[in-house]
């Protein structure tokens, strides 16, 4: 919402200059978001009336103007062409105050300063000496014109101080007015606000009453609520004699700064009455209402609309519209329709004035996508009192001024069934310190809220407050307490730290969890990365997931395509960012990702399930040389090391079945259970997928699922070995096929005396391996906890595992 | 001597032939394994001059033994001194080589690879250290929310213009079901399970339609609650000023702002004095050039409030008994101001070498 502080002053009587009164507005919780300065340094322009005009001798672009200031004529050189005719009756000129007819420019005399800071000085000009100049707007600061001067009003007098009759210098104050505060979506209300706000300042009464303007009494046309819930309140005022035109220059640029285009002078004037109180007008041309009459319902099935814009819109049963006596001829609090609108032959006016219910304005606004400066002010509530009628009166009486319009007697067709009344509330202003912590006297409280336009009552320990209609955010005790603390100041409230009354709360285990594995997981050598949940829905599709996995939550209005599902998989997120960062030039890559998956479930919310992921690509570390590319064994390290410190029990690997990690290579990829309950998967990412996410080269990923590797206790320390192991190799040839994990938990059963089962080595060159066989070679550690084992118990151990072996899995022995 | 035998004279003269042959190869051994071959060959067990002992030893009458066994001994022990002499050299010149090894000492090390957190992460674990001091516990709840917890019982029924200030996701095909635009929801959930006196902060990602350069369709927030007999809008400014000032150091202000959310009142806007400018310590005075704060001096960072009676009427609070404050910022803003970030869409990136800044 711009506001004109030149205008707040024409409100309220006040010392305060512009920048308190934006502190105080900021302050207080209408915050100034930023600032316009217009006019600033302008001084010496006057008004002056254009007496004579005749071509330069010398140059036929330059004029000689006589100009009077009302006491003298002097001779000025003008560049531009649209220098006035004298007497000003140029052709169409048909209104007295109207500019296109007006012999009024703005005169830059020897001494004026303008915006740019130039003092003017008499100036020889191709020979004639032209004592300052006539303004261009620019050159005022009004707008970027200057494609000619600037035509005065008609009626300015001569002399008179260019920079006062426009308003300047102004400077418009942009507030962001929250929801709340529909009181302050004008300036009246701001003014008000203001007054409160700054001490000694008073607002002005403004003038209520419309000036009687005598008038040919015109049958008012009927009006009626139908839907009463969706209208409280429908004025109507009625003028006849409009011709429409300009409206004063004043009050195009005031709107002009203020964000508003100007149209015509009716136009206008609704705009600036909607600009003071922040009521909503509609202008219709009477004459194209047919009955005339007025009826405000919801519309009927079928019925269609064509709106100012041209837009032929079907109309929605929750829509509240306007009808003649026959059709819809507005929507409401949204748009007017085109076939009544105010033209220029339009000579009588219907000039509506009414209160709507904000949710359906709302809706309707919605809906149609129109947010004008109307709905707007419709959806947070208009007062539905004084609000209507102070806004019709201003601005019939604007048309009255500047159309030589007359208004209809009766002035006002006034159809309010139920009247609301003020809002009667109590405050004990021992509530304010209850809540703020601030110690406020209670008359000062009083005060405060008398300032706000409040009526107060003291009944003994109670405040009762008479809360006007302008306000309807203030409903309750506690919004009585907010206004005081807001307009002493939060400045004043005390910082203090809250007491405790609470119990010590256990640690949250999840949370933990969460945080040890990210720990784990960077301790690992993997940096962190966020990405976010929403995902393109042919990247999860890609996974290859035939379950749940493979139908992510769709959003109803995402931002765009590719983020339009909720990611069932981290991998998608991690895979993205290795190609990000290759196409940086950055090969090197180990990433990963702890966040929440959302699964499909049966219940109003999907199933959100925490989940780490990770992918590596690159080279392992070389040092003064290149490292060795990564493998399927880098991923897996990285996930054993996770299980490790997450001293989870029983894990294993096994290759996966069809669809259980379709994402990943078929031959380097493995199901990680814990506990015979399946965890997640880890494998080379299938050549596929790399091409799908443009990744290149070889990449390896895990994804495991929180929930499945949760801590164990610390377990009991086991004690160090008091008596010497003794170590043997062992090495043979086997079926290729047989799982290193079998053979060694085959070893490590085979003798109690067995302490540790390694693997040294896997060998599979062609000729020095039979055919289908694979060479292992295994180092063994045997050890007693109760004494030295002599040589001869360690061989006869060791043959017992030669002899398992050989049984279960045919070796042979090299 | 002359009565000598003459076996005994050759024993002996073999003996000093054996010694000295022995004590010239022992010191000619040029390395400590030469050195104890030949030792092995004249003086060990099976050696030459052991040998030509025990040969003499055996081969001299009874009463000469003791003779024979003294000499020998002698020669054994001048074979013992070489050896260890020599040793000695040996472990010298070794030691002296292996102090004369050099390496360019600028060369980089041999580091194990060193992983990273993400800044937010970073963030989060320092907020809610500071608040766990101050006796906060966290509390979590769904991301998928419905329109009741995110909305509703935050007195933002349908149609309520407030609604427009945090632009929606919602999930197709579910009535009521959005991605929640703040974690308050999570507030709604701690209340409806628990009864006073409440004391948690709720971090977790969030999501609004907007996308630039300073919002982010999903970022993070923390929130934080209070319930209790006696809690004042003057704790809530308490404890928003340790935070900021255990987070961004002592000499951070903040600026509570009157303003409008309809879940709290009185509400506020929180001001964070700027990170870049106002804490200049020769001025303490905001920069007029300054482009984060606008030379305003001040950082909106986030919004509060006692809560509205009409939230404890939602979760069945005696909102005459118990009154409380809620606070809300976000994670993410909290970090680009610490760490300098101007860009928020930086953070999801996972650019590598962004990620490898922070420890």
């Amino acid at each position: 919402m711009k506001i004109s502080t030149s205008w707040l002053r024409e409100l309220l009587a006040t010392d305060a200059t512009d920048g308190e009164i934006a502190a105080r507005l900021t302050a207080a919780g209408l915050e100034v978001e930023g600032e316009e300065q217009v006019g600033a340094g302008l001084s010496g322009v006057i008004v002056a009336e254009v007496r004579d005009r005749r071509k330069h001798p010398k140059a036929d672009k330059l004029t000689l103007v006589d100009v009077w200031d009302g006491r003298e004529v002097t001779q000025v050189v003008c560049g531009a062409p649209n220098v006035p005719a004298p007497g000003g009756l140029g052709p169409g000129a048909q209104r007295g105050a109207q500019s296109a007819a007006s012999n009024k420019v703005a005169w830059a005399r020897p001494g004026a300063t303008l915006l740019s800071g130039i003092t003017m000085a008499a100036k020889e000009v191709r020979g004639v000496l032209s004592p300052g100049m006539l303004c261009a707007e620019d050159e005022l600061g009004l707008g970027e014109s200057h494609e000619g001067i600037l035509i005065l009003d008609a009626d300015a007098t001569p002399g008179a101080d260019v920079g006062a009759l426009l308003g300047l210098p102004d400077r418009i104050l942009e507030l962001n007015v929250t929801p709340n505060r529909p009181d302050c979506m004008g300036h009246l209300g701001v003014a008000r606000e203001v007054a409160a706000l700054c001490p000694g300042a008073r607002l002005l009464p403004v003038p209520r009453a419309l000036d009687p303007v005598r008038g040919e009494a015109i049958a008012p046309p009927a009006v009626a609520i139908e839907d009463r819930e969706g209208c409280p309140r429908y004025t109507a005022n009625v003028l006849a004699g409009v011709t429409v035109g300009q409206s004063p220059l004043k009050v195009r640029l005031l709107l002009g700064r203020l964000g508003v285009r100007a149209i015509n002078d009716v136009v206008d004037a609704t705009n600036l009455a909607l600009m003071l109180t922040g009521q909503p007008l509609h202008a219709f041309d009477l004459d194209k209402l047919r009955g005339p009459a007025i009826v405000v319902r919801r519309p009927r099935a079928g019925e269609r609309i064509v709106t100012l814009d041209g837009q032929d819109r079907a109309l929605a049963v929750d829509d509240v519209v306007i009808c003649d006596a026959e059709r819809p001829v507005a929507l409401a609090g949204v748009m007017g329709g085109l076939d009544t609108e105010v033209t220029a032959t339009t000579t009588r006016i219907l000039l509506e004035s009414a209160a709507f219910d904000p949710a359906r304005i709302r809706r309707t606004a919605r809906r149609v996508g129109l947010h004008s400066e109307a709905s707007q002010r419709f959806e947070r509530g208009v007062d539905p009192n004084a609000g209507v009628t102070l806004a019709s009166d201003a601005c019939a009486r604007w048309i009255a001024q500047w159309t030589g319009a007359k208004v209809a007697l009766p002035s006002l067709v006034d159809c309010y069934p139920r009247p609301i009344a003020p809002r009667e509330l109590a405050l004990r202003p021992a509530r304010t310190e209850r809540v703020t912590g601030m110690a406020l006297p209670a008359a000062e409280q009083a005060r405060i809220l008398r300032a706000l336009g409040i009526e107060v009552r003291e009944e003994g320990a109670l405040l009762r407050c008479s809360v006007p209609t302008f306000r309807p955010d203030l409903t309750r005790e506690i919004d009585l307490v907010e206004e005081i603390a807001r307009v002493h100041g939060y400045d004043e409230v005390p910082a203090t730290l809250p007491r405790s009354t609470m119990a010590p709360v256990p640690p949250d285990r999840a949370g933990l969890a969460a945080e040890s594995v990210r720990d784990a997981l960077a301790a690992l050598g993997l940096a962190e990365t966020v990405s976010f949940a929403f995902v393109a829905p042919e990247r999860i599709a890609a996974l290859g997931y035939s379950d749940g996995r493979a139908a992510p939550l769709r959003l109803e209005n995402p931002l765009r395509e590719e983020q339009s599902v909720m990611r069932t998989s981290l991998v998608p997120g991690l895979l993205a960012a290795l190609a990000r960062n290759q196409s940086r030039g950055v090969w090197d890559v180990r990433l990963f990702e702890l966040g929440t998956v959302f699964l499909p479930s049966e219940n109003m919310l999907p199933c959100e399930r925490l989940v780490a992921a990770g992918v590596i690509a690159g080279r392992r570390d070389g040092w003064l040389k290149p490292g060795e590319e990564l493998d399927y064994f880098d991923a897996k390290g990285v996930v054993e090391g996770l299980l490790a410190r997450r001293r989870v029990a029983a894990t294993s690997f096994r290759a996966p079945r069809a669809g259980e990690a379709p994402w990943l290579h078929p031959g380097l990829a493995a199901v990680v259970s814990v506990g015979g309950a399946e965890a997640g998967v880890v494998g080379e990412v299938h050549p596929e997928l790399r091409d799908r996410f443009g990744v290149e080269g070889r990449a390896f990923a895990f994804e495991l699922s929180l929930a499945a590797i949760e801590a164990a206790e610390p377990p009991a320390l086991v004690e160090l070995p008091r008596f010497p192991g003794s170590a043997r190799d062992l090495s043979f040839f086997v079926d290729a096929a047989v799982p290193a994990a079998d053979l060694g938990a085959a070893m490590a059963a085979a003798s109690p005396l067995i302490e540790s089962v390694r693997v040294l080595e896997d060998y599979r060159e062609p000729g020095k391996v039979p055919a289908g066989r694979k060479g292992m070679l295994f180092a063994l550690g045997f050890r007693s906890r109760e004494r030295t084992l002599t040589d001869d118990e360690v061989n006869a151990a060791h043959s017992t595992v030669i002899e398992a072996l050989r049984t279960c899995f045919q070796i042979e022995q090299r | 001597m002359s009565e000598q035998p003459q076996s005994s004279d050759r024993w002996s003269s073999e003996i000093d032939t054996l010694v000295t042959r022995c004590v010239a190869e022992l010191a000619a051994s040029p390395t400590e394994i030469a050195l104890r071959e030949a030792y092995a060959r004249y003086g060990g067990q099976k050696g030459a001059v052991k040998r030509a002992v025990q040969a003499a030893i055996t081969a001299a009458p009874k009463e000469r033994k003791r003779e024979v066994g003294q000499v020998g001994n002698a020669a054994l022990q001048q074979i013992d001194g070489a050896f260890e002499s020599r040793k000695r050299v040996l472990a010298d010149e070794a030691r002296g080589r292996d102090l004369a090894r050099t390496v360019d000492v600028t060369l980089p090390g041999r580091a194990p690879r060193a992983g990273h957190l993400h800044p937010l992460t970073h963030t989060r674990r320092e907020i809610e250290r500071i608040f766990a001091q101050l006796g906060f516990s966290l509390a979590t709840g769904p991301q998928v929310e419905t329109d009741f917890h995110n909305f509703e019982a935050l007195a933002m029924p349908k149609d309520h213009p407030a609604r427009d200030m945090q632009d929606t996701f919602y999930v197709a095909g579910a009535k009521d079901v959005l991605l929640r635009t703040h974690t308050s929801p999570v507030q709604i959930r701690t209340m409806l399970a628990q009864r006073p006196p409440v004391r948690v902060i709720c971090p977790g990602p969030v999501y609004r339609r907007d996308d630039d350069p300073t919002h982010s369709p999903m970022f993070h927030q923390v929130e934080g609650l209070v319930v209790d007999e006696q809690v004042t809008f003057g704790d809530l400014k308490g404890t928003l000023l340790h935070f900021v000032r255990a987070f961004f150091g002592p000499a951070t202000g903040i600026r509570l702002r009157p303003s409008f959310f309809p879940f709290t009142e009185p509400s506020a806007e929180v001001d964070l004095s700027c990170v870049f400018c106002a804490l200049q310590p020769k001025t303490r005075s905001p920069d007029a050039g300054c482009r984060t704060c606008k030379g305003t001096g001040w950082l909106e960072v986030g919004g509060a409030g006692m809560v509205d009676p009409e939230v404890f009427r939602h979760v069945d609070y005696d909102s005459e008994r118990y009154t409380g404050f809620a606070f809300g910022f976000g994670i993410d803003r909290m970090a680009m101001l610490k760490y300098r970030i101007s860009d928020i869409r930086l953070l999801y990136e996972g650019d590598q070498r962004l990620l490898e800044q922070f420890q």
